[in-house]
């Protein structure tokens, strides 16, 4: 009695109607195809997922508790840590959101730049997943390809924040430096770079028929899941649905930018796949747009000395590399905010994983695991 | 199929409203969140509380808030708001928690937007800080399930009907609720 | 190969953790250094085991990407010849603690270190594996402050997160500490 309980409640052990014997995988918290420190813990049936739940919080890291102890501007560096491949992009959620608060202008230029540097990040970001996810389907060169593209984009990153990766670059108001003439030259020089690149990349990698095959068809998510979980991202977009903030509520200069968004409808591994390539593409548009746009000017409005938020809640969305991130901030008219809640793609995307899982074989859950992007510590926060 | 801001007021305002079998529950409702927010720092731009009913929903300047329609609801009413966003095609964003101290209340907030147009919904609604306690949305929109895990971690907000309150991003045996305002350090 | 504005990584000068020579039951360790023959061997050894560190797969955080960073294209650690990253800790030797440990992580991390064969070295990766780096405040309940809080280190690499050029730099350093002798020139930073 005692043991078929505790068979029950582990989920091992369990005969099922057809005679089969259930058995518990535990995936993680280290694995490689896991990118970091998730676990999953996976009921078994033979080489088919009956139910994988997964644990997060193996890097929970306070980073809602953090906000509540320092001042508005001491926040800044811990937004570039939460999903350090994006950190562009959730910096500027967060000095949005106070700048809409605290009602700071920004100055064109610095709003151009943002963009231009945001979508810079972006490019480098789905470059990492690329060859993060094509390293889990069995496939080490794309790595080293997508690895040296990424290189020259975080040098021109480095050379106006100093920074590879935790970029602390966006202030409220503006930008802690303007670029210069070198960083525009490069900018430009890495647009015309690229677009050969992604065309060899489809020829190298999206035709070839082993990747297909392991994509095409797996791990289907449609729309109505992604809604009801509040899947964002290159999810949705592989679902058929257009939805990305920059167009549905659009924010700094991305309005005045002319770029479409990839959708695609076959709800698959395929259809993130490639939403993802697609965007890289529409990024270089954006950056070499922006660039010739780019006006004189400052890169720093008038802000004052110490920034404090009127007492109230603000909330602002962006569109990181992995969906729709936001921030709602709780202000108590002090220096010190009173509540920051993170909204972070990759927690929705993956809290679907466990229906979206289920009756698939493992390589292909892994797969689909891969599809969704994930950073770790952008779930656990 | 992409619901209007009006048209979501009118539903909210049907749903609010007391009915004269629900009405001294909601009035009672009513008297407390006033009473809370003429202690706590205001979380709305809200006129200060006077005999004048404060209207349960209303819509909101999105361009400063980021936010478009904003309601306070009885924890009763959590279920019939989310299921009627649910049937306007509404996304669930996030849920989570405010912890006002002074007023001895906790604040649970909902984050609805919808997919393809540019709407936002916040619902809130404040409950006594000892005990917390709601229903789940879970049942609406699963992907609330992992949203209110994190709140109860945070918060110990409990949620009543949710499967599993478990510690989810604090470890297996965490008592602790860090985001409460009077947490002051895990052992 | 160092950046001016990182300081260079800090070797742990205490005494090698691992066995260098037989232990017998019960009687204290021969000194067996003073064996000319066994003495080559324990350096040829050595010298094998520095020119091929095998680290384990293991990434926590932003430390990781610049891990990985390492391995790929541009710094290709392969030069140094640690670019066998093995994701079983029973084939690593190497354990490169690249982010943050969290209180529910430290005991998995204590495992994958037990789990390695000795002869095995341990490289503080970044500001947080090193001491909880900015994640540290009082009234913190989450981050263990420092990896050597769990088992002994061998190097130290400062940085939030560290360049691949410092990671590079903290190899040689651990192959300097385990053969007492440093194959590469010294950079001196300008």
């Amino acid at each position: 009695m005692l043991l078929e309980k505790l068979q029950s409640a582990v989920g091992a052990g369990v005969i099922l109607p057809d005679g089969h014997e259930t058995f518990v995988l535990n995936l993680g918290p280290q694995h490689p195809a896991t990118h970091g420190v998730l676990r999953v813990k996976l009921t078994m049936d033979g080489e088919y997922i009956l139910r994988a739940e997964p644990v997060p919080g193996y890097i929970h890291r306070m980073q809602e508790k953090m906000g509540e102890n320092r001042s508005w501007s001491k926040y800044l560096p811990n937004t570039s840590r939460i999903d350090y491949l994006s950190a562009m992009t959730y910096t500027h959620a967060y000095v949005l959101v106070v700048e809409r608060a605290a009602g700071i202008e920004v100055p064109p230029r610095a709003e151009y730049l943002r963009v231009i540097t945001s979508e810079l990040n972006r490019i480098s970001s789905h470059l990492v997943w690329f060859g993060a996810f094509l390293l889990d389907l069995g496939g080490f060169t794309p790595l080293l390809y997508a690895f040296d593209d990424r290189e020259k984009i975080l040098d021109l990153l480095e050379s106006v924040t100093g920074s590879r990766l935790t970029y602390c670059y966006y202030r409220f108001g503006g930008l802690c430096n303007d670029v210069d003439a070198e960083f525009l030259t490069g900018a430009r020089e890495f647009v015309a770079y690229m677009r050969p690149r992604l065309a060899m990349y489809r020829q190298l990698v999206t035709d070839n028929i082993i990747l297909r095959k392991r994509l095409e068809g797996i791990g289907r998510i449609d729309a109505e899941l992604c809604r009801k979980y509040g899947a964002t991202g290159p999810v949705i977009r592989g679902a058929g649905v257009a939805n990305d903030v920059r167009r549905v509520e659009p924010y700094s200069v991305y309005p005045l930018l002319d770029f479409k968004i990839p959708v695609y409808s076959e709800c698959d591994c395929m259809a993130r796949y490639l939403v993802r390539m697609d965007e890289m593409e529409q990024s270089l548009r954006i950056v070499e747009q922006a660039i010739a746009q780019l006006p004189e000017g400052p890169v720093m409005g008038k802000v004052p000395r110490v920034v404090k938020v009127p007492a109230g809640d603000y909330y602002h969305a962006v569109e990181a590399a992995r969906g729709r991130f936001a921030i709602r901030i709780v202000s108590d008219g002090k220096e010190i905010p009173y509540r920051i809640k993170l909204r972070t793609p990759s927690f929705s995307n993956l809290s679907l994983f466990e229906e979206a899982s289920r009756g698939m074989m493992l390589p292909d859950a892994l797969a689909l695991m891969g599809s969704l992007d994930l950073v770790i510590p952008d779930i656990d926060r | 199929m992409t619901p209007t801001l009006d048209e979501l007021n009118q539903a909210f305002l049907r749903l609010l409203t007391p009915a004269p079998a629900l009405g001294t529950a909601c009035e009672m409702h009513d008297a407390t969140s006033c009473e809370g927010k003429g202690v706590s720092p205001n979380p709305a731009p809200t006129p200060p509380p006077t005999s004048a009913p404060v209207p349960p929903c209303r819509i909101v300047e999105g361009k400063t808030k980021g936010y478009h329609f904003d309601a306070d609801l009885a924890p009763d009413q959590i279920v019939p708001a989310g299921r009627l966003l649910d049937e306007r095609g509404f996304a669930i964003d996030a849920v989570t928690g405010v912890d006002w101290l002074a007023a001895g209340q906790m604040e649970i907030v909902y984050d609805f937007y919808h997919p393809v147009s540019v709407l936002h919904v916040v619902l809130r609604c404040r409950v006594p800080r000892e005990g917390a306690e709601v229903p789940t949305l879970s049942e609406v929109f699963p992907g609330a399930n992992w949203h209110e895990r994190e709140t109860h971690d945070f918060f110990g907000i409990r949620f009543t009907g949710h499967p599993d309150l478990s510690p989810f991003l604090l470890p297996e045996d965490a008592d602790y609720h860090p985001l409460r305002k009077d947490f002051t350090g895990a052992a | 190969m160092e950046t001016p504005d990182q300081p260079s990584p800090q070797v742990n000068s205490a005494p090698n953790p691992t066995p260098t020579g037989p232990v017998g039951d019960g009687e204290p360790a021969p000194d067996c250094s003073s064996i000319v023959r066994f003495a080559k061997l324990d350096e040829l050894l050595a010298l094998g085991r520095a020119n091929s560190l095998w680290p384990l797969t293991f990434g926590l955080a932003c430390c990781a990407i610049e891990m990985m960073a390492a391995g790929a294209s541009r710094f290709d650690i392969s030069r140094f010849g640690a670019e066998v990253f093995r994701p079983s800790p029973r084939q690593a030797d190497v354990m490169i603690v690249a982010g943050t440990i969290n209180r529910k992580m430290a005991l998995a991390v204590k495992t994958l270190y037990d789990q390695m064969p000795e002869p095995k070295w341990v490289i503080a990766l970044g500001n947080c594996a090193i001491s909880g780096g900015p994640f540290v405040f009082p009234g913190q309940y989450a981050v263990v402050e420092g990896v050597d809080k769990l088992f002994p280190v061998d190097v130290y690499v400062p940085g939030c997160p560290p360049r691949p050029e410092a990671l590079i730099e903290g190899i040689l350093a651990l192959e300097e500490k385990i053969t007492g002798k440093r194959r590469w020139p010294r950079v001196p930073p300008q």
